[in-house]
C-alpha cells in the first residue's frame, strides 16, 4: 500500500504527549551515582582587580575553583579568547563567576559559597555602548583601545555622489536595550571526567554540541573524540544556549572531584547575567529622491557587548548584512561596531541582530513615508527586491518573496479597525518587512540507519528545543525512504554516537539537517537496491525504491516522484520485489548504515562586506492592527497577522506555531522587556519585576501565513515573523494617536510622555 | 537551611510559639510570600510555625465546604490544599461579613456570601497573582505581608475593615488603616497573630469598585490600583465617598478631607475630575519598573476618575 507523502503533513510533535505530561527528559533530571551540586560565587562588582580569593579550608568531597587553578588554562571565546572560566585577576561585570564550588547538596555548597572572600580593588566601570568609545572612558581588555573589539564594515558604492542625488537625507537613531532570552529551562550542565581526568562527558543544555565538543578540548588540551557531549531535549532557548556558557566552569570543577559527576543548575537571577540581547544603539542616515526611490544609506551600530566577546566576533557581522532592509538603495555603508561594556556578556537572541535592525530600518520607512506624503505600505512595495536583484553585499538575490510577504500580512488583517467615537482609545494599524541571512559556512551530517526490524534511526546532532524540529527531520526521513512516520526514531544528540552538526540555530536546521538526511536516505537506497539486485538477479539500474521497498521495471527516479504526486493512482505499480528491512534479512545483515551531508561555504571581503553573505534569505513579514488609550498610554494588540517565507513547509500546524509563536515573543521586547541595570547591578533579574508577554496578552487574532515556492527548497521559519513585530507595533501607534516611540521597549509610560509632548 | 518546624492546631498555640521563639520565628499559613523570602534569602527564621494544621473553633457547620463553583467530586477535594479544607467559609453575623486568616483567596473570590454583600470585595481577590496562588494564599497571610502592591487591602481599607488579632493571653481588634505601617511593615506584635477580618455592613445604595491597572503585562503586578466606594442619595447627592489608592505608594491611602468635601454635592464630572487630580497632587508616589513617580501620578487621576465615573453610571 503505497505510503502518503509525509512532507506537508500536520502531524502531532512526536514528543507533544510528553511535553505537556511533563515526562520530557530534560536535564534537570539527570541524576547521576555520586552526583556533587554546583554553585558560584559571582562578582559584586561591576570592575575591579581581584586581589585575593580566600578559601576556607573543608572537609569530605567539597571542591571548590578558582582563578589559582587555571594558570595552564587558556582563555576562552567564540573567537576572541577574552574570558577566563572563572575570574583570575580581573572581575569586569556583577555576577562574574569568581569561583566555583562542588559539594554534596545544594545548601552545603552556597555555605561554602558565603564563606570564601574575595578582596576587590575596585575599578571605574561604562556601561553604555557610546560612552564607551570615549578615549577616558576605562578600558576593560589591555588589547582594545576604546573597548572596541569588532569593527565590520560593509562599503558598496560612493555615499557622496549618492546622497548628493538625493532629495531628502533623513538621519534618525533607533535603541533597543539589553533583554534577556528567558527560556523557561535555565543553563544547565553536569560533567564527568574518568579517574585519570584523561575523558570528559558532558551533559548539557545547549544548542551547539559539537562547537561544546570543540571548545572544552582546546581548553582541556584533550582531543575532541576523548570529549563526548549529550544534549536532552531542551526547555527552550531562543540563542541563549548558542554559544559555549557554563560548560568550561563545570569541566573545570568536575576535574576536581576525583571523578564524581558535577551537576549545576542555574537560578533564574542567575539567567540574567550569563546572556542577554545585545544593547543596540542604530544610526540611520538615507537619501530619498522625490520620485520615491533610494539614493543611500550609511548604518552606524554600536552593539553593547558586555564585558567578554563571547559570540559577539561572529554575530556583529551577521548584524552588518542584516541592517540595510529589504529594500533596493544603490550605495550603502555599514559600521558595525563591537563594543565592551561593564555589563553581563551578550549573545544570540531569536531573530539575531535582527531584532534591533528590523526595529531601526522599519521604523525609518514609517518616518520617510510620512514626512515625504506616500502610503507606508506603497512606499514599501515600491522599493522592496525582486529575485536577480544585487543586493548592497554584491550578491545576487534569488528565491526573494518579500512583496508576497508583505501582501499576504496585510491582506491577513483585512478591513482597517474603526476608532470608536466617544472612546478614550484610537485605532491604528501598522506593518514591516525583514530580511535576514543565515550562517554563511557551516556543515551538517546525518546517519541513517535501517535495522532488520523496519526501525529507520535518524541519527542527527540537531537539538529538540521545543521548535519540533525532531518532528520536521523524522517526517523528511521517512518521506525520503516512503516508510510511515511510525517506523522512525531519532537519535541524538551524542557526540559519541551522532555525527557532526555545526549548530541548532538561524533557523538553518529544517534546511541543512534537512537536506544532509535526503543525502544520506538516497545513499542508502542506493544501497538496498544494490543488495537487491544481487539477490533478484536484476541489474541495479532496472529498480526503483519506494514505499519502503525496492521493485523492479525501469523507471526514472523523476518518473517515480511524479507518480507518487498522482492522487488518481491509475498507474501501474511497480512489482514489488522486497521490503527494505527483508533485503537485509536475506543478506544477512543486522542494519544498514549510511551517511549523508549538506554544508555551505561562502566568502565575503573582511574590509568591504563584498561577497556571498548566506545560502538563502530568511524573509518575513507582519501586519498588526493596536488599540491605544489616550490617557493611560497602554497599547493593546487586536490582531497581528504574520507572514514567513518558507519554501515548501514541511508541517504546516507547526509551521504556523513558529510564526505564532515569534509574534508573542517579539511582543516582549517590543513593549515589555529591558533588563534595568543600575551601577551594573541587574535591579529586575526575576520574572516578576522583568516583564515577558503572558497568555493574556496574546493579540485576540493571529493570523499566519507560509509562503511556499516551485522551487521547493525547505527554509527555516524559526524567527522570520519575530523582527517585525516591534517596528510593525510602533507604526500601528504612530497611526493611532500620531507619536513616534524610537526606543525600546515601548512602554505605556514612553506612549503617555510623547502623547504629552505633543499637547 | 536548619528550620524547626511546628504544626500547632489553634492559633492561642501558635501565639505561644511565637512568644517563646521571639524574633527567630515567623508564621507559615499558604507560603505563597514566604517561601519566596525563604528562597530568597530575605529572611531565615530558625522557627517556622505553620498555621496549616489549625481547627477553627467554630461550629463545624461553617466549616468550608469546598468552593460552590468547582469542585464536586472528591477527586476535586483532594486538589484543595488541607489549609482551605479547613477554615471558615465566609459568613456575615449580626450585618458583619467575616473572613477568616486561614481562608483561601480563592474561596473569598468564588464565595456567594462575599460576592453578595460586596461584589467589589470578591474582585479584589479575584485579580491576585494568578489560580494557582490564590488556592494556596490565605487572607491573613496576605495582610500580614503587607505587600504595597496587593489588591485586597485597598478594597479593605475602603470597606472600613478591622482586623482580629490574637496573642497568647488576649484578642484585639484594629482598624484597618491602623494596621499597615508601611513597606512590608504592620502593627503585629512580635507574638501576634491575624485571626479573622471583619467588614461592616454597607448601606444599601453603597455602590463600590475596585479597579486595578497595570501598565505592563496583563498578569504584572499593578502600577496603580484605586478602591472606591460611593452612595447617592436620590437626588446624585453623595452622602458617602471612599477612596483608597494603593500600589503606587507605600501602603493604600484615602485622603479623608478630599473625601469629606464631597459629601452633599452631586457627583458630576468636574467633581470627579477634582478628586482624581487631589489624589495624584497630595500623593507620593514611588518610581520602579512599573511607572515613574510621575506616570502613576497621572495614572491615580485617570484611574480614580475613571472608578468614580463608572460607579457614577451604575
Amino acid at each position: 500500500m503505497p505510503i502518503p507523502n509525509l512532507i506537508g503533513e500536520s502531524i502531532p510533535m512526536l514528543d507533544s504527549t510528553a511535553r505537556v505530561t511533563g515526562t520530557v527528559d530534560y536535564l534537570i533530571n539527570l541524576r547521576l551515582p555520586g552526583m556533587l551540586v554546583g554553585k558560584i560565587l559571582r562578582s559584586t562588582v561591576p570592575h575591579a582587580q581581584v586581589l585575593n580569593v580566600n578559601v576556607p579550608g573543608f572537609a569530605g568531597s567539597t571542591a571548590v575553583l578558582t582563578g589559582a587553578d587555571l594558570e595552564n588554562t587558556p582563555l576562552y571565546g567564540a573567537a576572541i579568547k577574552d574570558q577566563a572560566i572563572v575570574a583570575t585577576d580581573r572581575v569586569r561585570y556583577i555576577g562574574e563567576p569568581v569561583a566555583a564550588i562542588a559539594a554534596e547538596n545544594l545548601d552545603l555548597a552556597e555555605e561554602v559559597a558565603s564563606l570564601i572572600d574575595v578582596e576587590y580593588n575596585e575599578l571605574d566601570a561604562v556601561y553604555d555602548p557610546k560612552e564607551a568609545l570615549n578615549p577616558d572612558t576605562p578600558r576593560l581588555h589591555a588589547n582594545y583601545p576604546n573597548n572596541v573589539f569588532i569593527h565590520s564594515k560593509l562599503r558598496h558604492g560612493n555615499m557622496e555622489t549618492a546622497f548628493a542625488q538625493a532629495d531628502e537625507i533623513f538621519e534618525d537613531t533607533f535603541t533597543s536595550p539589553p533583554a534577556q532570552q528567558a527560556s523557561l529551562e535555565p543553563h544547565i550542565c553536569a560533567a564527568q571526567w574518568s579517574r585519570a581526568n584523561s575523558k570528559l562527558t558532558v551533559w548539557t543544555a545547549s544548542q551547539a554540541p559539537y562547537m561544546v565538543r570543540r571548545v572544552l578540548s582546546e581548553i582541556f588540551a584533550i582531543p575532541q573524540s576523548d570529549v563526548r557531549v549529550i544534549v536532552h531535549p531542551l526547555g527552550g532557548s531562543y540563542g541563549g544556549k548558542g554559544h559555549i556558557r557554563i560548560e568550561p566552569m563545570v569541566a573545570a570543577l568536575a576535574r576536581k572531584t576525583d571523578g564524581r559527576p558535577v551537576k549545576l543548575v542555574l537560578s533564574r537571577d542567575e539567567e540574567f547575567v550569563t546572556v542577554t540581547k545585545h544593547a543596540a544603539v542604530i544610526t540611520l542616515k538615507t537619501g530619498v529622491r522625490r520620485d520615491g526611490t533610494f539614493t543611500a544609506r550609511q548604518v552606524t551600530i554600536h552593539w553593547g557587548s558586555g564585558a567578554y566577546a563571547d559570540a559577539s566576533p561572529l554575530l556583529v557581522p551577521q548584524g552588518m548584512v542584516r541592517s540595510v532592509g529589504p529594500y533596493r538603495i544603490p550605495a550603502v555603508h555599514v559600521d558595525s561596531i563591537g563594543v565592551y561594556t561593564n555589563l553581563p556578556p551578550a549573545g544570540a537572541y531569536r531573530g539575531a541582530m535582527s531584532s534591533q535592525t528590523t526595529w531601526a530600518y522599519e521604523s525609518q520607512m514609517d518616518i520617510i513615508a510620512k514626512k515625504m506624503g506616500w502610503d507606508g505600505l506603497e512606499f514599501r512595495l515600491k522599493n522592496l527586491f525582486h529575485s536577480g536583484e544585487q543586493f548592497a553585499t554584491g550578491e545576487t538575490l534569488h528565491d526573494v518573496n518579500f512583496i508576497e510577504c508583505l501582501n499576504a500580512s496585510v491582506r491577513g488583517l483585512g478591513s482597517k479597525p474603526v476608532t470608536e467615537a466617544g472612546a478614550s482609545t484610537r485605532r491604528g494599524r501598522g506593518y514591516a518587512v525583514m530580511m535576514k541571512s543565515t550562517v554563511a559556512t557551516s556543515k551538517s551530517q546525518a546517519r541513517l540507519r535501517l535495522a532488520v526490524d523496519g526501525v529507520l534511526s535518524v541519527f542527527t546532532s540537531t537539538v529538540e528545543m521545543g521548535q519540533g524540529a525532531h518532528t520536521a527531520l523524522a517526517q523528511i526521513a521517512a518521506d525520503t525512504l516512503g516508510l510511515p512516520i511510525q517506523a522512525v526514531r531519532l537519535v541524538g544528540p551524542d557526540t559519541d554516537l551522532t555525527p557532526f552538526d555545526s549548530t541548532t540555530s538561524a533557523s538553518r536546521s529544517t534546511n541543512m539537517m534537512g537536506n544532509a538526511i535526503i543525502d544520506a536516505g538516497e545513499k542508502l537506497k542506493n544501497r538496498l537496491m544494490e543488495l537487491a539486485a544481487v539477490l533478484f538477479h536484476v541489474p541495479a539500474n532496472q529498480l526503483i525504491f519506494e514505499d519502503g521497498c525496492v521493485k523492479s521495471g525501469y523507471v526514472s527516479s523523476d518518473s517515480a516522484r511524479s507518480r507518487r504526486a498522482d492522487s488518481a493512482g491509475s498507474i501501474t505499480a511497480a512489482p514489488v520485489l522486497a521490503r527494505g528491512e527483508e533485503i537485509l534479512r536475506l543478506s544477512g545483515l543486522d542494519v544498514l548504515d549510511e551517511t549523508g551531508e549538506y554544508s555551505t561555504a561562502l566568502k565575503m571581503d573582511p574590509e568591504t562586506g563584498q561577497g556571498v553573505s548566506t545560502p538563502h534569505w530568511h524573509q518575513g513579514a507582519g501586519a498588526v492592527d493596536v488599540e491605544v488609550d489616550v490617557e493611560t498610554g497602554r497599547v493593546t494588540i487586536l490582531r497581528y497577522s504574520a507572514a514567513s517565507f518558507a519554501g515548501r513547509v514541511v508541517n504546516p500546524r507547526m509551521a504556523k506555531l513558529q510564526n505564532d509563536g515569534n509574534v508573542i515573543f517579539g511582543l516582549g521586547p517590543t513593549l515589555l522587556e529591558e533588563i534595568v541595570f543600575d551601577g551594573g547591578q541587574a535591579t529586575n533579574a526575576n520574572l516578576s519585576d522583568y516583564m515577558i508577554p503572558s497568555i493574556r496578552d496574546i493579540p485576540l487574532e493571529l493570523i499566519s501565513t507560509c509562503i511556499e515556492s516551485d522551487a521547493g527548497e525547505f527554509h527555516g521559519i524559526g524567527e522570520m515573523t519575530l523582527p517585525p513585530v516591534a517596528p510593525a507595533v510602533a507604526g500601528a501607534i504612530e497611526d493611532a494617536v500620531g507619536v513616534r516611540i524610537r526606543d525600546l521597549p515601548i512602554t505605556a509610560e514612553k506612549v503617555l510622555r510623547a502623547l504629552s509632548a505633543m499637547g | 537551611m536548619n528550620i524547626k518546624f511546628f504544626e500547632p492546631v489553634n492559633f492561642k498555640e501558635a501565639a505561644a510559639l511565637l512568644a517563646e521563639y521571639g524574633d527567630d520565628a515567623k508564621i507559615i499559613a499558604g507560603g505563597t510570600a514566604m517561601v519566596l523570602m525563604l528562597r530568597q534569602k530575605l529572611i531565615s527564621p530558625a522557627v517556622l510555625v505553620s498555621l496549616g494544621r489549625i481547627q477553627t473553633d467554630s461550629d463545624p457547620s461553617e466549616i468550608a465546604p469546598i468552593p460552590e463553583q468547582g469542585a464536586s467530586s472528591s477527586r476535586d477535594a483532594a486538589l484543595v490544599p488541607p489549609v482551605i479544607r479547613k477554615a471558615l467559609a465566609p459568613v456575615v453575623k449580626q450585618g458583619n461579613l467575616h473572613l477568616g486568616a486561614l481562608t483561601s483567596l480563592r474561596l473569598v473570590e468564588q464565595s456567594s456570601v462575599v460576592r453578595q454583600f460586596c461584589p467589589a470585595l470578591a474582585h479584589s481577590y479575584s485579580v491576585v497573582g494568578n489560580i494557582r496562588i490564590r488556592n494556596q494564599a490565605t487572607v491573613g497571610g496576605n495582610l500580614a505581608e503587607a505587600d504595597y502592591a496587593s489588591d485586597p487591602p485597598s478594597m479593605l481599607l475602603a470597606l472600613n475593615a478591622r482586623v482580629g488579632l490574637m496573642q497568647p493571653n488576649s484578642t484585639r481588634e484594629l482598624p484597618f488603616s491602623e494596621f499597615t505601617l508601611g513597606f512590608y511593615t504592620t502593627a503585629l506584635e512580635s507574638a501576634e497573630i491575624v485571626t479573622d477580618v471583619i467588614i461592616p455592613p454597607l448601606s444599601e445604595r453603597a455602590k463600590t469598585s475596585y479597579h486595578k491597572f497595570s501598565s505592563r503585562s496583563a498578569e504584572d503586578r499593578p502600577c496603580v490600583v484605586v478602591a472606591a466606594l460611593v452612595e447617592l442619595d436620590p437626588d446624585g447627592r453623595c452622602t458617602d465617598l471612599r477612596v483608597a489608592v494603593g500600589a503606587a505608594i507605600e501602603i493604600p491611602q484615602r485622603l479623608k478631607q478630599v473625601e469629606s468635601s464631597a459629601i452633599g454635592q452631586k457627583l458630576n464630572d468636574d467633581l470627579i475630575a477634582s478628586i482624581g487630580d487631589e489624589y495624584a497632587h497630595q500623593l507620593d508616589p514611588l518610581s520602579d519598573v512599573r511607572g515613574s513617580a510621575w506616570y502613576r501620578r497621572e495614572m491615580i487621576s485617570v484611574i480614580v476618575r475613571r472608578s468614580l465615573t463608572a460607579l457614577k453610571l451604575v
